[in-house]
């Protein structure tokens, strides 16, 4: 299989003021890609645009397979993201809202499979609780069982490690581990823990 | 990578046709079962049926708002407060008022509350504005016709209301409500992201619903007489192809960032 790469070609983002980051480009195929800087840098910004859930003031995303460019649903389903903003149906429980969401995709949801998505991020003993009753590291476990619910060769994570406790931080960044080996991981924190000697970094509010 | 290696993997039982991969073995280019269009936004339907279901705040709203407002007319007006010459056609126009109002207070909320719990990022995410949008009017459509089901009875009853053509009145009643789920579902995404929504709700779905709404009230009229209103079902059907047609143009601009 052609391997997938994300390309941000001259990005720029300005919300009417002096822009957040402009010219920013970079290319990612496969590794660690550490996204920093101070709060409001514009981290997770940078990373809704590469997601395709925000609008660049100028520049472009372009993702590929091989030579051919990635539109539409293709696009859609080989971009894993999460992040702080991404909320989950309260009334729904953690596998109603994963097989929803799937659905919602088009793609088939078999019940051992929810399970085990869920089971990777260790939620899987509370998959029939509902979303509403979760603790906020149970959320952000969801979170990541949803960036990964399509088994995306890209993931886009903003703070993933935010609010998990030892055991969560460990899988998290066991994941992380294992997919940056795949394909390429976007990852924005102001932890420096967070990455493990990234392949590349992107300093915002700053130089690249 | 212990947690997918070690825990991602099925264990059993195994499947028919050949074992199973991994989680770490699935690629996007695997999802060769995905559902089209109908079947995505089949899913929204559902999911919104499934919430209204647990939650029930549009279904309440709807009906305490038609309960109430039928109570008010037929009090005030009841079987004979109607002159006998104008009492066809300003029964049909209070049925319409009924039912458009009742279906205001429901309608508009199928995108609100998606941008309102936050869950509108994750569902950008997964599907398309047109499929979001297909599904949300689907639901639209049903709570509609729920609402025509128990208004209708209750309203003949009170008001001493005969339809002389009922299958005309149900075809009516069809292409009214789709018209107006619709169009309610699509200005519903438009004002989801803006301040006051409900006030630029009733603003902007005024102008735009004014054409159903007369043709439905005549249409209403001629299938009580017993008639059969090709004219104003003409229309209605014009009407609501334009307006899905505009719909699905503009969803994305509508609906998305």
């Amino acid at each position: 299989m052609p391997s997938t790469t994300l390309e941000a070609l001259g990005l720029s983002k300005s919300f009417g003021g002096p822009p957040l980051f402009s010219g920013l480009s970079f290319v990612a195929e496969k590794g660690l890609i550490a996204v920093t800087g101070r709060n409001g840098s514009g981290k997770t910004t940078l990373l809704k645009i590469l997601a395709g859930l925000a609008r660049a003031s100028g520049g472009s995303v372009r993702v590929r397979r091989g030579a051919a460019e990635l539109a539409g649903r293709e696009l859609q389903m080989t971009l894993g993201w999460a992040g702080p903003d991404l909320a989950f149906y309260e009334d729904f429980t953690a596998i109603e809202n994963l097989r929803f969401f799937r659905r919602a995709a088009g793609a088939a949801s078999g019940e051992r499979e929810l399970v085990e998505r869920l089971e990777a991020v260790g939620l899987a003993p509370a998959a029939g609780q509902r979303v509403g009753e979760f603790s906020t590291g149970m959320t952000q476990r969801l979170r990541i069982a949803f960036a990964l619910l399509f088994d995306s060769p890209l993931l886009l994570l903003d703070e993933p490690l935010a609010g998990l406790d030892s055991e969560g931080r460990e899988r998290v960044l066991g994941i992380v581990a294992g997919k940056r080996r795949a394909g390429a991981v976007v990852l924005a924190s102001n932890d420096p823990r967070d990455f493990a000697s990234p392949e590349q970094e992107i300093r915002l509010g700053g130089s690249l | 990578m212990a947690g997918l290696s070690r825990r991602g993997t099925l264990r059993s039982p195994k499947p028919p046709g050949g074992p199973r991969r991994s989680l770490r073995e699935r690629r996007p280019g695997d999802l060769k079962t995905r559902a089209g269009f109908a079947a995505r936004a089949w899913a929204i339907c559902a999911k919104d049926a499934a919430e209204e279901l647990r939650r029930r705040i549009a279904a309440v709203s709807v009906f305490f708002f038609a309960a109430a407002a039928l109570t008010l007319v037929a009090f005030a007006v009841g079987p004979f407060g109607l002159p006998q010459e104008e009492r066809a056609g300003l029964q049909a126009a209070l049925l319409w008022i009924l039912l458009f109002f009742s279906a205001a207070t429901g309608l508009p909320r199928a995108f609100v509350r998606e941008e309102e719990t936050g869950t509108a990022l994750a569902l950008r995410k997964v599907t398309s504005a047109t499929a979001v949008l297909a599904g949300k009017t689907l639901f639209n459509f049903f709570l509609f016709l729920a609402i025509a089901a128990v208004t209708i009875p209750a309203f003949a009853l009170l008001l001493g209301w005969k339809v002389a053509s009922p299958p005309a009145l149900a075809a009516v009643l069809f292409l009214g409500g789709y018209g107006l789920s619709v169009v309610s579902t699509f200005l519903s995404a438009l004002v989801a992201r803006a301040g006051q929504k409900n006030v630029l709700f009733v603003v902007v779905s005024f102008p735009l619903l004014v054409p159903l709404l007369l043709s439905a009230i005549a249409a209403t009229l001629e299938a009580a007489g017993g008639a059969t209103p090709w004219t104003p079902l003409r229309v209605m059907l014009s009407y609501d192809g334009a307006a899905t047609c505009g719909a699905y143009l503009l969803a994305r601009s509508a609906w998305e960032d």
